[in-house]
C-alpha cells in the first residue's frame, strides 16, 4: 500500500520532469543551474587560483592558457573568482528567496483566509513596501543594517515578500470557498489544518515559479547592491562587485568587467527560462 | 419514535452591499430518527443554506437547533468538534468536494487523523478498506487521484469520507445532480442500502422531484427561504396544496408519453430576496392568489393530518 | 421523401497525444421538415460532438470528420467551402448552446447581439434591423424596452430566451439545441420547453434537442436517437421508442430514472460505465455492461430494421430482422 502511494507521487513528479524536459529552452536553463550548482559546491576543486591571491606581478594579463578570463588589477585571476562568485550568487539567491516565501506565505494565509480587518492591514503593509522601488528598498535596509552576506538576505528577502503574499492571497482567495475545504470543515478540521493541509499544497505551482524567477532577480539585486558599494565587503568575489571595481579598466582592460558581467546576463537568462518551463510545466491544465 | 432533529424558526441573513439577503426565513421542521426528509426547492429557495447551516458550516442568524435533545445552535470549540462525528455532508460536486492533490485513501483517512481514530496503522487500513468496499471502490482505486476518476466515482469517495466517523446524521446536498442518469440510479440505490443498513437520518436535499419521490418518508417545500408545504412523501404527491408545489410537480417533465398532465405554467420570475416586502413571496407568480397574499404573510398550519401549508389563499 | 437533413454515416475523431478519441461513430439519422429529433445519451456519448459536426464546427485539429455525409436540403455541408458554410450558419442552421450564462457576450446589449445575426444575413437597413430584433424580444416574451440592457441583468430563463430569440432570428430551418435547459429550474424549464414548441409551430422548424433527459424528451420530441459511445444504438418515433424499446441500453435507462409516476421500491441501474472513448473494446460498445450480452456481441452488430422506421444496433434483433426480410 505504501509503494503504491509512492509510486503515484512519483509519476506525477515524472510527468512534470517530462513535460520540462519537452520544452527546449527549460532545460537550456536547467543545465545552467546545474553548472551554477557545480561551481558553488566544487569551487575549490575547479577554481586553478584562490580568489583573494595577488600576484601583483601579473596585473592586468588578458585572458590565456594560464588565466582564462584574465587578471583584474590586483593579478587576482578572474576566472576562479567568477567562480567563487557563484557560490555567493547562489547562496544569497536561494537564503533570500526562502525567507521572502517564508514570510509570503505566512502573510498571504493569514490575510487571504482571514480577510476582513487582518486582510486590510496586512496588504497595506505590502502595498506600501511594493510602492517603493525593489532595489531603493533593499538599499534602506542594507545602509541600515549594515554590509554582510547575512543582512544582504534579509534586505532582499523582505522586499520581494509582498509578491508572495499576493500570490498566496490570491490562491487562497479562489479556494477557501471550494468544496472540498467546506468538506474538511465538516469532518472537523480546523482552520491551521486547512490552511497547510488543503490550501497551500494546492497553491504550490504559482509559489515555485514565482521562487525560480526570484532568484535571477535576487542575484541580480545582489549584483546591483554590491556594485554600489552594499552587500559584499571584498575581497570576497562577488560578481557586481567585480562589476563595480573593474568599472574604471574597462577601456585597457576589457576583460575584468566582461565576464563577471556575463557571468550575471547568463544565469539570469537560464534561470527565466528554467522558471516559465516550470510553470508551463505545472500548469494542470495542460495535464494532457 | 424519536425526534433526532428539531429546528424551529431558523433564520439565515446575509449581508450584502444591496440589503440583507433572506437565504433561509422561519423555518422549522422535525426529522426523526431513521426517516429521510426531502428537501425541495429551486434555486434561491435557500435549501443548500439550510442544510449548511444545521451543520455549522456557517452560523444561524437567529433561531434553534436541536439535535438528539440538546440545543445546539451556538456551539464551538470541542463541542462543535464531537458533534461534528454525529453530523456529515455529501456534497453536491464531485469534482469540488475533494482535494485535488490528495488520492482517495488519503481523503477518506483524513477524519480519522483529525480525531486521532485508529492509532494502529493497520487496524487503520483495514477500516479504510472496510469503508471503500462499503460504498463499491476498490482498492486499487484509492490510490487514484480525484481527477483520474470519474463522477460517480469521486461521489462514492465523498460518501465513504462522510461514513468514516459513523455518523447518526447526513445533510445530502444535491448528491446525484451532477451525475449521469445510470450512475445516479447507482448512487441513490447505494444510499439506501446504507441507510437501511445503518439506521441513518438524511436530510435530503435537491430539486429533482422524482428522486425525492424514489427515497424520502417526508417532504418539506421551500420557496425563497419559506417553507411553503410539509407532508409525508405519498401524501405531498397525491395531495399537492400549496399552488407553487402544484405547479412544480406539473412542470416535471416526465418519461411517459401516455401521462396526463395538466400543466401549470408559472408566469414572471423569482422575486428578489434581498429585503423582500411582508407577504406571501410566490404572491407574484401565483395563479391562485388573492388581494389578502400581497399584504399578510402566511403561516404554516396544518392542513390535513400531519400535512402542513403555508398558504392565504387555498386554506 | 426528401428529408430536410439526412446524415448517413458520419464519423469524427479527435487525434490527441494520448491516443484518439473516437468520438461519434458511423452515425445515420434524417429528419423531415417541421420534425423533432431527440438526440439521447449521457455525458461522453457524443451527442454535442455530432451536433458540432453538422454545423462544421470541430476544431480540427485535433478533430478530424474522417467520414460520412451531411445532406442539408440535398447539398453536401461537407462539400461546401467555409464562405458558404457561414451564409448556412445562423441562417438555414442555427445552434443554441448549453450554458446561457457563457454563450452570450457579456459586453454587448441583447439587442446588437440578435441584431447582428440579422445584420449578417441580410441586406436590411439598420432601422429594419432594429425592428426585426424587437420583434424577436417580443416573440419569446421579453419586454422590447431591454432591448439596451445587458446580460448580467437576466436570470438564468430570460438569458435561454435572448439566446432562443438569436438563433429564430433569420427563421432558420432547422435548430439544433444543446441541453437547452437542463442549467435551468424546474418551473423556468417548463415555461421555455413551451415556448421552444409554439415557436417550432409557429415557424415549422425542424429541431435536434441534444438532452439525456428522457422526460424532455416525451414533452417535445417526434423522433428519438439513442446514443451510446459514439453510435446511434436505437432509433425511432416517440411511441417506438418510448412504448417498445428495443435495446439493452435504452431499457436500462428507462427502469434506472426515478420516476414521478411509478412507485418503485429499489431502482435498476445499469452497472459498470461508459468505455472510455480512447480505447473502445471490440464489438459492440455496450455489451460490457449487457445484462444480455453473448459471444456474438464481440462483432460489431448492424443496424437492423424492426419496424418501419424502428431502428437497433444489436444482435439479439438478428433473427427478427431476418425472419422480416424473408
Amino acid at each position: 500500500m505504501k509503494m503504491q502511494k509512492t509510486n503515484r507521487k512519483a509519476s506525477q513528479f515524472g510527468r512534470i520532469l517530462s513535460r520540462l524536459c519537452q520544452n527546449k529552452a527549460a532545460v537550456f536553463g536547467m543545465v545552467i543551474l546545474l553548472v551554477l550548482l557545480f561551481c558553488s559546491i566544487f569551487a575549490g576543486v575547479i577554481a586553478p587560483y584562490d580568489y583573494a591571491a595577488q600576484d601583483l606581478a601579473s596585473r592586468f594579463q588578458g585572458p590565456s592558457l594560464s588565466h582564462f578570463f584574465g587578471t583584474d588589477n590586483l593579478g587576482r585571476d578572474i576566472f576562479s573568482r567568477v567562480i567563487y562568485g557563484a557560490r555567493i550568487s547562489l547562496i544569497v539567491g536561494l537564503s533570500s528567496v526562502c525567507l521572502a516565501a517564508f514570510l509570503g506565505i505566512i502573510l498571504g494565509a493569514l490575510s487571504g483566509y482571514y480577510g476582513n480587518v487582518c486582510d486590510n492591514i496586512i496588504m497595506r503593509a505590502m502595498d506600501i513596501l511594493l510602492a517603493i522601488p525593489n532595489l531603493l528598498l533593499a538599499i534602506s535596509i542594507a545602509a541600515t543594517l549594515g554590509n554582510g552576506i547575512g543582512n544582504l538576505i534579509l534586505a532582499i528577502g523582505i522586499g520581494s515578500a509582498p509578491g508572495y503574499a499576493r500570490i498566496v492571497r490570491a490562491s487562497i482567495l479562489s479556494l477557501k470557498d471550494q468544496e472540498f475545504i467546506e468538506a474538511t470543515r465538516s469532518v472537523g478540521g480546523n482552520d491551521f489544518q486547512i490552511i497547510f493541509h488543503h490550501i497551500l499544497p494546492n497553491c504550490l505551482a504559482p509559489i515555485i515559479v514565482q521562487m525560480t524567477l526570484g532568484v535571477a532577480t535576487a542575484i541580480l539585486s545582489t549584483a546591483s547592491l554590491s556594485f554600489i558599494g552594499l552587500g559584499i565587503a571584498p575581497p570576497t568575489p562577488e560578481w557586481g562587485s567585480m562589476l563595480s571595481a573593474g568599472r574604471q579598466f574597462i577601456r585597457d582592460a576589457w576583460y575584468v568587467v566582461t565576464f563577471p558581467g556575463l557571468a550575471i546576463m547568463i544565469t539570469i537568462f537560464g534561470l527565466n527560462m528554467f522558471g516559465d518551463g516550470l510553470r508551463d510545466a505545472l500548469d494542470p491544465k495542460l495535464k494532457n | 419514535m424519536k425526534a433526532l432533529l428539531q429546528v424551529e424558526h431558523l433564520k439565515k441573513y446575509f449581508k450584502t452591499p444591496k440589503g440583507t439577503l433572506h437565504a433561509v426565513d422561519d423555518v422549522s421542521f422535525s426529522i426523526n430518527q431513521g426517516e429521510i426528509l426531502g428537501v425541495v426547492g429551486e434555486s434561491g429557495c435557500g435549501k443548500s443554506t439550510l442544510g449548511r447551516t444545521i451543520l455549522h458550516l456557517t452560523e444561524a442568524t437567529a433561531g434553534k437547533i436541536i439535535f438528539d435533545d440538546e440545543d445546539i445552535t451556538v456551539v464551538k470549540g470541542r463541542h462543535l468538534k464531537e458533534l461534528r462525528r454525529q453530523m456529515q455532508m455529501i456534497f453536491q460536486d464531485p469534482y469540488a468536494s475533494l482535494d485535488p492533490r490528495k488520492s482517495v485513501r488519503e481523503t477518506v483517512e483524513e477524519p480519522l487523523n483529525l480525531y486521532h481514530l485508529y492509532p494502529n496503522r493497520v487496524e487503520r487500513a483495514a477500516y479504510v478498506d472496510k469503508l471503500m468496499d462499503t460504498v463499491g471502490l476498490t482498492q486499487r482505486m484509492g490510490t487514484c487521484y480525484p481527477h483520474e476518476l470519474d463522477g460517480g466515482r469521486r461521489q462514492r469517495a465523498g460518501i465513504a469520507r462522510a461514513l468514516a466517523l459513523n455518523p447518526r446524521f447526513i445533510v445530502c446536498d444535491e448528491p446525484v445532480s451532477a451525475l449521469d442518469v445510470s450512475i445516479q440510479a447507482q448512487i441513490l440505490n447505494l444510499m439506501q442500502d446504507l441507510q437501511e443498513e445503518r439506521g441513518l437520518t438524511y436530510l435530503f436535499i435537491t430539486h429533482d422531484l422524482s428522486v425525492v419521490k424514489h427515497l424520502a418518508t417526508h417532504i418539506l417545500v421551500m420557496y425563497l427561504g419559506h417553507v411553503v408545504e410539509y407532508a409525508q412523501a405519498d401524501e405531498l404527491f397525491e395531495n399537492p396544496l400549496h399552488p407553487y408545489t402544484q405547479a412544480l410537480l406539473s412542470a416535471v417533465p416526465v418519461a411517459d408519453i401516455h401521462a396526463q398532465r395538466n400543466r401549470i405554467l408559472l408566469q414572471g420570475e423569482l422575486s428578489s430576496p434581498i429585503d423582500p416586502k411582508p407577504g406571501c413571496r410566490f404572491a407574484v407568480r401565483c395563479l391562485q392568489s388573492k388581494e389578502t397574499c400581497f399584504g399578510n404573510s402566511p403561516i404554516l398550519r396544518e392542513v390535513r393530518p400531519e400535512h402542513f401549508v403555508s398558504c392565504g389563499s387555498c386554506v | 421523401m426528401e428529408h430536410l437533413l439526412e446524415v448517413h454515416d458520419l464519423t469524427i475523431h479527435f487525434f490527441l497525444k494520448s491516443g484518439t478519441v473516437k468520438a461519434v461513430n458511423d452515425v445515420s439519422f434524417s429528419l423531415g421538415a417541421g420534425e423533432t429529433l431527440g438526440l439521447v445519451g449521457e455525458t461522453g456519448a457524443g451527442k454535442t460532438t455530432t451536433a458540432l459536426g453538422i454545423m462544421g464546427l470541430v476544431q480540427c485539429p485535433p478533430g478530424k470528420v474522417l467520414d460520412g455525409e451531411i445532406l442539408f436540403n440535398g447539398k453536401n455541408l461537407r462539400t461546401m467551402d467555409s464562405k458558404e458554410l457561414r451564409t448556412i450558419r445562423g441562417n438555414q442552421i442555427s445552434m443554441i448552446f448549453q450554458d446561457p450564462m457563457t454563450s452570450l457576450n457579456p459586453i454587448d446589449t441583447i439587442g446588437d447581439q440578435i441584431a447582428e445575426v440579422i445584420r449578417l444575413h441580410s441586406d436590411a437597413s439598420s432601422e429594419e434591423i432594429r425592428k426585426k430584433a424587437e420583434e424577436m424580444l417580443e416573440l419569446v416574451g421579453i419586454d422590447k424596452t431591454r432591448y439596451c440592457d445587458y446580460p448580467h441583468q437576466f436570470s438564468g430563463g430570460m438569458k435561454q430566451r435572448v439566446v432562443i430569440a438569436i438563433a429564430l432570428a433569420c427563421n432558420p430551418k432547422l435548430l439544433i439545441a444543446d441541453e437547452p435547459t437542463t442549467a435551468l429550474d424546474v418551473t423556468i424549464q417548463a415555461q421555455v420547453l413551451d415556448l421552444m414548441n409554439d415557436l417550432k409551430k409557429k415557424f415549422n422548424t425542424s429541431m435536434i434537442l441534444i438532452t439525456h433527459d428522457l422526460g424532455v424528451v416525451a414533452e417535445v420530441c417526434d423522433k428519438v436517437a439513442i446514443m451510446y459511445s459514439g453510435e446511434i444504438v436505437e432509433s425511432g418515433s416517440l411511441e417506438q421508442v418510448f412504448d417498445h424499446p428495443l435495446h439493452p441500453y435504452t431499457q436500462g435507462l428507462f427502469s434506472s430514472i426515478p420516476s414521478l409516476t411509478r412507485k418503485v421500491h429499489r431502482l435498476t441501474p445499469i452497472k459498470g460505465m461508459m468505455p472510455d472513448p480512447i480505447c473502445l473494446p471490440e464489438g459492440c460498445k455496450f455489451a460490457e455492461r449487457c445484462p444480455k450480452a453473448s459471444p456474438a456481441c464481440s462483432q460489431t452488430p448492424p443496424v437492423y430494421e424492426i419496424e418501419p422506421a424502428h431502428c437497433v444496433r444489436c444482435t439479439l434483433y438478428k433473427t427478427d430482422a431476418e425472419e422480416k426480410s424473408k
